[in-house]
């Protein structure tokens, strides 16, 4: 497997991309995307993967000085196996080459001849160029090189103007292993960027798509906001600083004794390479009107109920109609499941009108290897749901 | 509805001046005082910001047009496509950004999303606050160049996109594009993406202009010159 540099994409690949593969990284214009394929181009080298570098937009001098500014170092490319094909290359063989055809032949001579010379493992491709001046399938031909044991993997970073139907394309007609889109959303101002996992070969994963920041030269693929809620008094305070590296609740004495949240939880974690961070709302009904505030760009939810406080079911049923409405991945943690009369599953489910697809885990919200085991759950389910 | 003042009686007096979101073609042949109108159409006015993207000339000689205009260099961005190729190592700042060469679509794309993030973001001009929500002019000398490195096709595309961007913030641009080197199609295609036209010819010594797609204004020839970023309309 050859790594995407980064970490939390790799886990979502199984591991990496394997050798041989062909991987489009597919970006819309104006989204700052441009670190993915500096990540992978970064840990091939660090891997001592011998690599073919393609970029007919620039020189390689600019390129190092823009993957330096992106990731806070200079690529180290002493000793290290590296070939580079740029811009003034291109402008050579834009010049000594009167037709398309024999310009398509230089290309294809020069980058079959580096990768003999340089029995290179992986080519790195800026491709939008390439497309313009010969087109998807013969553009793409010129990567098809062999050396002598196996055919390199090809990762390729697109400027993609023409939407999904284009990778239908590079997925159909050119058998593309791997294709991962970037986007961002772009309204009244930019607000967020996203990669959606569009399509993989060897395994049959759903189409995935995750926010993303970048932060210290990294690609950091991010939760924003998952949302604990539930039914008064049913421990969703304690989920949230159970799990929590840090955290800050606002209760007050409820009637009960026991404190009760009266503005809402807010706890923050760094899990599997994903910054997860909770809010936590308070659970009495004249907080509802907080509650469509605290779910707004939420990707996800958990709903605690007290496995012991069957009356507070409905109360539940009701916040999980709320999350529906919204279309957001959630899952059920059925807690205080260590103390006697608890619930069952089916009655759990009877009550709840629950369907197949929600998950509910017993647990205790005390026991900090529980709740982690929802959130890694849930986090699964939010990375796998299809927008 | 913001209007964006142009400094030309004859269409701030009728209109009030651009409308938000408006994207202007100005076609102009060679050496005809376009790219001096077309900075002093874009200069910014107290709380606007404005952005260029030149293809033409270096980040420095543009800023020096602008504070040459009167205007306040920390409200003024250039996206430089002209610079990193002798200097790669030259760096990004929040005003000025640099992309290798006019090839690069993918790196323009960025850096007018990241300047536009700034601006609203309020990191942009030292701490210094214009309007909000923002308005942005925006400025790209010249399409012509960057036909010179990519097919029509595909500046069309990305020409889409970043007119449709820019009605979204409700900014207004100018693309300069010269009409003595391209064929009629290629005008006619560019003019499809664009709400209004100013059209720049030169008889004798004298610079004139004609504008037109703004509502009330009438599509006349007038002469004109530039002084210190300001349009002069002689009678």
């Amino acid at each position: 497997m050859i790594s995407t540099g980064m970490a939390g994409i790799d886990d979502m690949l199984g591991g990496g991309i394997p050798r041989g593969s062909k991987v489009l990284y597919s970006m819309e214009p104006g989204v700052n995307g441009q670190l993915f394929i500096i990540s992978t181009i970064y840990e091939a080298l660090a891997k001592d993967l011998s690599c073919l570098v393609i970029l007919p937009h620039t020189t390689v001098d600019a390129f190092l000085h823009d993957a330096a500014n992106m990731r806070g170092n200079m690529l180290d490319i002493t000793g290290k196996k590296i070939a580079f094909i740029d811009m003034i290359d291109r402008e050579r063989i834009q010049r000594s080459s009167p037709t398309r055809a024999v310009a398509e032949n230089e290309w294809r001579a020069r980058i079959n001849k580096l990768c003999k010379e340089n029995q290179v493992e992986v080519i790195f491709g800026y491709f939008d160029v390439i497309y313009e001046d010969f087109g998807l399938e013969a553009g793409f031909k010129l990567f098809d090189s062999h050396n002598s044991n196996q055919s390199p993997t090809v990762i390729l970073e697109h400027l993609n103007f023409e939407g999904d139907s284009l990778l239908t394309q590079f997925i159909e007609k050119l058998s593309f292993d791997l294709v991962i889109s970037i986007k961002a959303s772009f309204g009244k101002l930019p607000h967020f960027n996203f990669f959606t996992i569009v399509h993989t070969s060897w395994a049959p994963l759903q189409k995935r798509s995750v926010p993303f920041i970048i932060s210290n030269g990294r690609i950091v693929p991010y939760i924003p906001k998952i949302v604990v809620t539930g039914p008064p008094e049913s421990g969703k305070s304690t989920f949230v600083a159970s799990v929590s590296e840090r955290g800050q609740s606002v209760d007050r004495s409820g009637l009960s004794g026991s404190s009760t949240t009266v503005a809402m939880d807010f706890g923050w974690l760094h899990w599997k390479d994903f910054d997860i961070t909770l809010y936590g709302t308070p659970g009495q009904p004249r907080f509802d009107l907080l509650i469509p505030m605290l779910l707004k760009n939420a990707m996800g939810a958990v709903i605690v109920i007290d496995v012991t406080k069957p009356e507070s079911l409905p109360r539940a049923k009701h916040l999980i109609h709320l999350i529906s409405e919204r279309r957001m991945p959630m899952v059920i943690a059925a807690n205080k499941s260590d103390l006697p009369s608890r619930m069952t599953e089916a009655e759990i489910r009877t009550a709840l009108a629950l369907n197949k697809e929600i998950p509910v885990f017993f647990i205790s919200s005390k026991k900090k290897e529980d709740v982690r085991f929802v959130l890694e759950s849930l986090v699964d389910f939010i990375t796998q749901f299809s927008y | 509805m913001y209007y964006y003042k142009t400094g030309i009686p004859q269409v701030d007096g009728i209109s009030g001046g651009l409308e938000a979101g408006t994207n202007i073609l100005l076609l102009a042949p060679s050496m005809s005082s376009a790219e001096q109108l077309a900075y002093a159409l874009i200069k910014p006015v107290q709380g606007e910001y404005s952005i260029v993207l030149s293809t033409n000339e270096r980040a420095a000689e543009v800023v020096d047009f602008f504070k040459f205009a009167g205007s306040d260099k920390r409200f003024v961005g250039v996206i430089d496509a002209i610079t990193k190729s002798s200097t790669p190592s030259i760096v990004d700042t929040p005003r000025l950004m640099f992309v290798s060469s006019p090839t690069d679509l993918t790196g323009i794309g960025i850096k007018f999303s990241n300047m536009i993030e700034s601006i609203f973001e309020g990191t942009f001009s030292e701490g210094e606050a214009g309007l909000f929500p923002p308005p942005i002019r925006f400025c790209v000398n010249s399409i012509s160049t960057l036909l010179m490195y990519r097919k029509l096709e595909v500046l069309y595309q990305f020409l889409h996109i970043l007119t449709a961007k820019q009605r979204k913030i409700e900014g207004v641009a100018i693309y300069l594009l010269n009409n003595e080197s391209f064929d009629e199609r290629t005008l006619s295609l560019i003019k499809q993406l664009m709400t209004g036209l100013i059209e720049v010819k030169v008889d004798g010594n004298d610079n004139f202009f004609r504008v037109s797609g703004i509502k009330g204004v009438k599509a006349e020839w007038l002469k004109f010159t530039v002084n210190k970023g300001q349009v002069t309309i002689i009678p």
